[in-house]
């Protein structure tokens, strides 16, 4: 793992204008700069609708009431405080590699926090590997970023990824549906297609950020190799050459694009990230062209 | 075929070695490599897993050949690989170079060097490029001139700038010098080749146990030579102004030689002598000259013979000039016989009234009176008044008898008198560093100041009353002019010498232990002293002195030294150029076709078994 600063000053400055953009509306508390085309409490006038009963006698327009002699509802447009939640893979196959993705995955995460600081929203950072980590919340404005910053470092990997256990575990903590961006290089021997699926099924809009390090997608090695699964342990011997390499590419390109297409079949986003590229660029590249920042 | 570099063993260790290295480095190479991996997801997927077979050890036999043979022609190629017998190998040889005086002489053609070079030179040019020469200038001395070399142009250029020198040859010492150069580089031993006519010593000459491998390349031998062996000079037994002069010459030739020998001073004819000598005889002429006046004595034999350098010695002789005394007495008859006694001795007498403190003289006598400043020189007071001279009288006494001589300083060398009486004389009171000469019982009577002006002071007269007629008065003085003045005394040998181990004879009154060998610009030599002998090596010619007490020699070291012998070399040794240059002269050398061989081997293992191509495992049929 890289000692170096998971993110600089210089970059930061860079990301001020930016914001976290979701395409679902979400019902939510008041805060956040992100307008909601949801009715709820207020201080901006969006409607009229007829009372009815459960409503909040507070919210009846008695001006029309008098003039009509029915109960008519004001209703509010607010700027809700979205639950936006990022899930950060910290497993060992994150940490394999020239270039660790794990650090990268951990510069990206900062580097969005504090996109979301810098608008007010809040942002709940939960790390996962066949478990969910403990969450920690980033909220409060840009000057809580170093304490993000600092759970962020203090992360290491361990454990083995299981999508499934994951979800499961998400789904029953009865979350508000909301944006859930996923940091993962999706390496589950298992499938994990099925469970982000599910995710979506239940209102979350996903954003998956699919981290790959360029031994992930072109293995570089030749001859006889001994391969060791960086999370079972588990061996592999095998032999390797260019052919097996293009192989072996088109093989990894196939399933990132199947599971893109089954984001965007299910109204998630999709980005695909070498680590090779800068996280700056990362940002304002396949990020900004999904939609995921403007 | 042959190895230049390497035995056949060590070509085998050394190829064996080398080929167990690349197998190791090829199993190294093909060797399974551990990898952590994220997933085995892709290399399952990518249907991989069908294509692995049982791993072999060797699963490019061709590869590994080609690698190992590749290798084998770059190993034979640095070991130089050549057809032919291993004295087809280039040698390394080495040329000795006779640079003594001798070859200075005429030969049939020019210079004995001369002809020496220009055999060198042919010899070289017979050599095959690939062996090396080393260049050893030999006289006294076997100098190393150049390394071992290919370079044809820098050996022909520094036997070109050899000159004759001035010693004798040593032979054996220069082909000692030659082999263990030979030993040292450790290569294949060519021929050791002497280049020169092999005058040696006497000793030398039936030498016979010369190294392995020896060639010599001779040159003529001048059948007339007769030269000059030695010129000495030396002062004639009571006449100090004559020089006797000794004259050796030598017939190193093989006829009779009629000689006739000159000697000159400053240019002027001062004896004739014809020399008659037999093969090898050498004989003596002496001449005798008068002369205090510095110039150059030169001996010059008449013959026109091979070698002109041993013909003619000459000898700077110094001048003799006299010590001036200068005399301030009213009573000069009372010293006179003292002072006149030497001839080295120039006394000019004066009277006190003309006293001048700025006259000059070496040694100036104040007798009894009070000069009106001090001289410029060093001094005798004799009976000072008191408060007139730089010593202190303590007292005057009369009836004073000298009861001791300090022999042990040099003013009293020699003097035991116990029974001189002085009718009257003054005691000084010696101050710190005075040297005490003479005491009376009253106290010092002679004391010395020695300095940068010396002084010595005499409490009586030498030259009145009965110590006129004393011993111990011109002994005293004797010593005061010594001490005052210790070249008048020096006794001057002169002698012509040659170049290279010097010998001379000492003095027996000269002290080993503080004799000093003094070379040009002072510059002291290295000598040893042995019965009665001191030796000591004069590389060239100059004049060198021999010091030691008030004894010194001078040798002039202006005559070759020529040796009387010569050196025949043992039967069966080469002599003259080599032959035809032999069926490894044109013994073609294989490291460049290996060298090309071996480079292309390993070019094609790369294109054909590098690194793309390595491992590439070949789809399965059915396989997608």
């Amino acid at each position: 793992m890289s000692s170096q600063p998971i993110i600089d000053r210089d970059f930061l400055e860079k990301l001020e204008r930016l914001s976290l953009h979701w395409q679902q509306p979400f019902g939510g508390l008041v805060g956040g700069h992100q307008r909601s085309r949801s009715p709820g409490p207020g201080q901006e006038f969006l409607d009229h609708r007829h009372f009815h009963h459960g409503d909040d006698p507070r919210a009846v327009n008695w001006r029309a009431y008098l003039r009509l002699e029915k109960l008519i509802l004001k209703m509010f447009q607010v700027e809700p405080r979205v639950p936006v939640r990022m899930l950060l893979d910290v497993s060992r196959s994150m940490a394999t590699g020239a270039s660790s993705k794990f650090d990268y995955a951990r510069r990206l995460a900062a580097a969005l926090c504090y996109i979301g600081l810098i608008r007010l929203d809040a942002i709940t950072v939960q790390p996962f590997s066949d478990r969910l980590g403990d969450p920690f919340l980033c909220s409060g404005g840009r000057q809580r970023l170093a304490e993000t910053v600092n759970r962020l470092t203090a992360l290491t990997p361990g454990g083995r990824t299981s999508y499934q256990k994951v979800v499961r575990e998400f789904s029953s903590a009865g979350l508000p549906r909301g944006l859930l961006i996923v940091i993962s290089d999706f390496l589950d021997e298992d499938d994990c297609i099925r469970p982000l699926q599910y995710l979506a099924d239940s209102g979350h809009e996903l954003l998956l950020i699919h981290l790959w390090a360029e031994e992930d997608r072109t293995p570089p090695w030749d001859g006889e190799l001994e391969l060791a699964h960086a999370e079972t342990g588990e061996r592999l011997e095998i032999d390797f050459g260019p052919e097996a390499r293009e192989a072996y590419t088109a093989a990894f390109d196939r399933w990132a694009r199947t599971l893109q297409e089954a984001m965007v079949r299910k109204g998630g986003r999709y980005a695909g990230i070498p680590t090779s590229m800068p996280v700056e660029t990362a940002i304002f590249g396949p990020l900004a062209a999904v939609g995921a920042v403007e | 075929m042959s190895f230049l570099n390497l035995s056949p063993a060590e070509f085998l260790a050394l190829a064996a070695s080398a080929a167990a290295f690349l197998v190791a480095l090829y199993l190294l190479d093909r060797s399974r490599r551990r990898q952590t991996v994220a997933t085995f997801r892709f290399w399952t997927a990518s249907a991989l897993i069908p294509h692995w077979k049982r791993r072999r050890w060797i699963q490019q036999p061709w590869s590994l050949l080609l690698q190992i043979a590749s290798v084998l022609l770059l190993l034979t190629a640095v070991a130089g690989l050549r057809w032919g017998s291993p004295e087809a190998a280039a040698r390394d040889h080495v040329i000795v170079l006779d640079a003594s005086a001798w070859m200075a002489a005429r030969g049939r053609s020019g210079a004995l060097l001369d002809e020496a070079k220009a055999a060198a030179v042919s010899y070289v040019r017979a050599l095959p490029s690939s062996d090396r020469v080393m260049l050893i200038r030999a006289d006294a001395l076997a100098t190393p001139v150049t390394g071992f070399l290919n370079d044809r142009g820098a050996i022909f250029e520094a036997i070109r700038k050899t000159q004759a020198g001035a010693t004798a040859l040593r032979l054996e010492d220069a082909l000692q010098v030659a082999r263990q150069a030979q030993r040292l580089e450790g290569r294949s031993a060519g021929s050791i080749v002497y280049a020169g006519a092999g005058r040696v010593s006497k000793e030398e000459s039936t030498w016979a146990s010369v190294p392995g491998g020896l060639r010599v390349l001779p040159v003529s031998d001048p059948p007339v030579n007769c030269g000059l062996r030695g010129l000495s000079l030396r002062r004639a037994e009571g006449d100090p102004a004559s020089w006797e002069i000794f004259v050796t010459a030598r017939n190193y030739g093989r006829a009779r030689c009629d000689a006739p020998l000159t000697v000159q001073f400053g240019g002027a004819l001062i004896g004739a002598h014809r020399f008659l000598l037999a093969p090898g005889e050498e004989s003596s002429a002496t001449f005798r000259y008068r002369t205090r006046t510095a110039g150059w004595i030169e001996a010059r034999l008449r013959v026109d013979d091979a070698l002109e350098t041993d013909n003619h010695a000459e000898i700077e002789v110094p001048a003799q000039p006299a010590l001036q005394v200068l005399v301030y007495s009213e009573e000069p008859e009372l010293l006179r016989h003292v002072l006149e006694a030497s001839p080295s001795v120039q006394a000019v007498f004066a009277s006190p009234k003309n006293y001048d403190p700025g006259k000059k003289a070496a040694v100036v006598v104040l007798d009894r009176f009070r000069p009106s400043g001090l001289p410029q020189a060093d001094t005798v007071w004799i009976e000072p008044p008191p408060g007139a001279s730089p010593f202190q009288v303590r007292t005057s006494v009369k009836a004073a008898r000298v009861e001791r001589w300090h022999a042990e300083n040099p003013l009293g060398a020699g003097l035991a008198t116990r029974d001189l009486r002085l009718e009257e004389t003054q005691v000084f009171e010696p101050a710190p560093g005075d040297l005490v000469v003479a005491d009376c019982a009253e106290g010092p009577v002679i004391v010395a100041r020695p300095g940068a002006r010396r002084a010595v002071a005499l409490g009586f007269h030498p030259g009145r009353g009965s110590t006129r007629f004393e011993l111990a008065t011109p002994l005293l003085f004797a010593n005061l002019i010594a001490w005052l003045a210790p070249d008048v005394f020096r006794q001057w040998d002169f002698a012509s010498a040659s170049a290279g181990m010097v010998t001379a004879t000492m003095d027996p009154a000269m002290d080993p232990g503080a004799a000093r060998v003094v070379g040009r610009g002072g510059r002291p030599l290295p000598f040893t002293v042995e019965d009665g002998s001191l030796r000591f090596f004069a590389a060239t010619t100059g004049s060198v002195q021999i010091l030691g007490g008030n004894r010194a020699k001078v040798l002039s070291v202006n005559l070759p030294d020529v040796a009387g012998a010569r050196w025949e070399p043992p039967p069966g040794t080469p002599r003259g150029l080599p032959g035809s240059p032999g069926p490894h002269r044109s013994a073609p050398s294989l490291w460049p076709l290996a060298a090309v061989l071996g480079a292309l081997g390993l070019c094609f293992e790369w294109m054909r078994f590098g690194p793309r191509r390595r491992l590439t495992p070949e789809p399965e049929k059915g396989a997608s």
